[in-house]
């Protein structure tokens, strides 16, 4: 019998490297792109390609495989590349995945968003449900190509319910696998925090997350869901459980300072920053209702984890 | 021209913003070394200790409340209240479960809501934590938010609203918003006109109503004129000039040490659909504005001092 073979974005993100490691234990042959070399081997068995979201080479690896399942895993974060690239493989390259995906009969097409959209804002309430209005775009218009592949994945949704699909709207994914902004921001032995703010933050652990990922999959749900793991806490709780030093700065000297930072390093993009001033806590009732998951890693694990600290390791 | 974000503008302002980061920078550390200077009240702790609060495995709550934290802010406010040495009336009147407590607004700060909150948590039993809704231009401010966070205020906003009420927990919400507690003297004691939205979150989740009327805000900090210009460029919400400005300087607004009397009314239940037309809600927002002042009315009367 043939196994059914899952497509997977991004592969060579850590994310996707652990859902691709959960489906193949689970008896799925899976498939991995990256517009990105993919640098570290795999310890399991994948077809590996390197190909453009937005090129036509994409066509080939569904013409060979013919994928039941696509992850599209792969968004690309906001400091990587340039604007113009990023929207080149987020916007027009999600678009083409959609397209080719319901050309060659795909069954289920999970994507993923990012809470980053939501926006922290002075005026956000708690918490944010789907419905609501994204407020990251005024503010900050670097993140135009998240929304727009966000907004589009979801006009998929309903337009093409052959193809079913799921978007998905994680908060900060952390843990030992994970590269992303928050994740290297709590691995920094300095850290500045904003003076006089202390935000609540939402962490989801990589393992949370990839049962998450594989619970869209599997389901027969569609539409647009938060995840959010546990409960939220607060920035600086979090950043005492790291064991960073914490130097307080205001807003102005910390914007200042990351667009100096970007010219040596990738550092947290300047937008960020609204992040560790106001709230954005997302409520995954939803999603939790609708794939019957739950999270399991709690919020010190998360961190400890993320910055390979001992539970035992206490102060 | 479009406003900024806080954020957004905040880099383009250049000499201005560097002097600005100073001053910010040493009212932090003020405000910091006044909340670390304050020793924690037994009466509040035991209180605090006392709530039926849900927080996770760090001690805290969705938005940020936290009953360690804030038996520290509570404390400091016990010795403001204390200040103000306040005679409370009717706290027995605040029922179990959801209740909008809906008091007039006055004063410039909202010392009035300190009195509130902190004759709840103490004068009531058994103790009662109140949510407060604060205006929208708090979240924005260092320090402050933080601490309004931890003790248990929220954005006033619907959703929060409606969140905290189906948890049953007591909001206190000022229907006059920034227009009330922002009066200039030549208006003192009078109502300006309710919002709606407190009474359609109340029929929506079958809350009751208690009217509070508050007596001595007005009197704290008096204000003669508000510099619209000036409150624009703060980004405030009013900009108070106080009579005593000539006299003592930034110290005019600083609170007097009125005496505050505060009269807790019966619940009020209203029924029918919270998504009616406007002028349906109106005429039973009409109705609780009306009991609030004729509250303040009877205080104003019953009181033989300002001090």
């Amino acid at each position: 019998m043939a196994q059914p073979v899952t497509l997977i974005t991004g592969i060579s993100g850590g994310l996707a490297r652990l859902v691709g490691a959960e489906l193949v234990k689970q008896g799925h042959q899976v498939v991995g792109v990256d517009y990105r070399r993919v640098d570290a081997p795999l310890d399991y068995p994948a077809e590996l390609y390197q190909a453009n979201y937005n090129k036509t080479r994409i066509e080939d690896v569904f013409r060979r495989h013919r994928p039941r399942r696509v992850l599209h895993l792969g968004r690309v974060g906001n400091l990587k590349e340039r604007m113009g690239k990023r929207f080149d493989l987020n916007v027009i390259g999600s678009g083409k995945l959609m397209e080719l995906s319901r050309k060659y009969g795909v069954e289920r097409f999970v994507i993923l968003s990012t809470f980053h959209i939501y926006g922290a804002h002075p005026h956000n309430h708690t918490p944010i449900y789907e419905d609501e209005p994204l407020r990251a775009g005024p503010a900050f218009p670097q993140i135009a190509d998240a929304i727009q592949l966000d907004s589009q994945a979801l006009m998929w949704v309903w337009r093409h319910p052959e193809v079913q699909t799921v978007v998905l709207r994680p908060c900060n994914v952390v843990g030992p696998s994970i590269q992303n902004a928050m994740s290297r921001f709590l691995r920094q032995p300095t850290v500045p925090v904003m003076i006089g703010f202390d935000p609540m933050v939402q962490f989801i652990h990589e393992r949370d997350m990839v049962s998450a990922i594989l619970a869209a999959g599997d389901g027969d749900s569609i539409g647009v869901f938060n995840v959010a793991g546990r409960s939220p806490i607060p920035l600086r709780e979090a950043l005492n459980l790291t064991g960073a030093r914490q130097v307080p700065m205001p807003t102005t000297l910390a914007f200042a300072y990351l667009r100096l930072a970007r010219l040596v390093a990738p550092t947290i993009p300047p937008y960020m920053v609204n992040f560790f001033k106001y709230p954005c806590v997302i409520a995954d009732e939803r999603f939790r209702r609708s794939f019957g998951w739950e999270p399991w890693v709690s919020e010190v694990e998360s961190i400890y984890s993320t910055v390979n600290r001992g539970q035992s390791d206490g102060s | 021209m479009p406003r900024a974000g806080p954020v957004a503008g905040a880099h383009n302002r250049g000499v201005t913003a560097t002097r600005g980061t100073v001053a910010e920078w040493a009212v932090m550390q003020l405000l910091k070394r006044l909340i670390q200077s304050v020793v924690l009240e037994p009466r509040v702790e035991r209180a605090i200790d006392s709530l039926p609060v849900k927080t996770n495995a760090l001690g805290f709550d969705s938005w940020g409340f936290s009953p360690e934290a804030s038996k520290l802010y509570y404390s400091l406010a016990w010795r403001i209240y204390q200040y103000f040495r306040p005679e409370i009336h009717g706290v027995e009147n605040i029922p179990e479960g959801r209740v909008l407590i809906v008091p007039n607004h006055s004063g410039q700060l909202p010392f009035d809501g300190l009195v509130i909150a902190v004759a709840c948590l103490l004068e009531a039993s058994p103790p009662r934590l109140v949510r407060a809704m604060v205006e929208r231009w708090f979240p924005t401010l260092p320090v402050v938010s933080s601490a309004f966070t931890r003790s248990g205020a929220v954005l006033g906003d619907p959703i929060n609203c409606r969140n905290l009420l189906e948890a049953d927990n007591a909001i206190l919400v000022f229907p006059e918003g920034a227009r009330g507690s922002g009066k200039t003297w030549d208006h003192r004691y009078r109502l300006v006109k309710f919002g709606r939205g407190f009474m359609r979150l109340a029929l929506q989740s079958s809350a009751p109503i208690v009217p509070v009327a508050v007596i001595g805000g007005e009197e704290s900090i008096v204000s003669l004129y508000n510099i619209d210009g000036l409150a624009r460029l703060l980004h405030a919400p009013y900009a108070p000039v106080s009579p005593l400005l000539p006299l003592l300087g930034p110290l005019a607004y600083l609170p007097l040490p009125v005496k505050f009397h505060v009269y807790f009314g019966e619940p009020m239940l209203f029924s029918g659909p919270f998504d009616d037309e406007d002028e349906a809600i109106e005429h039973k927002v009409q109705q609780v504005s009306e009991r609030v002042q004729t509250m303040i009315n009877e205080g104003l009367a019953r009181r033989e001092s300002v001090f």
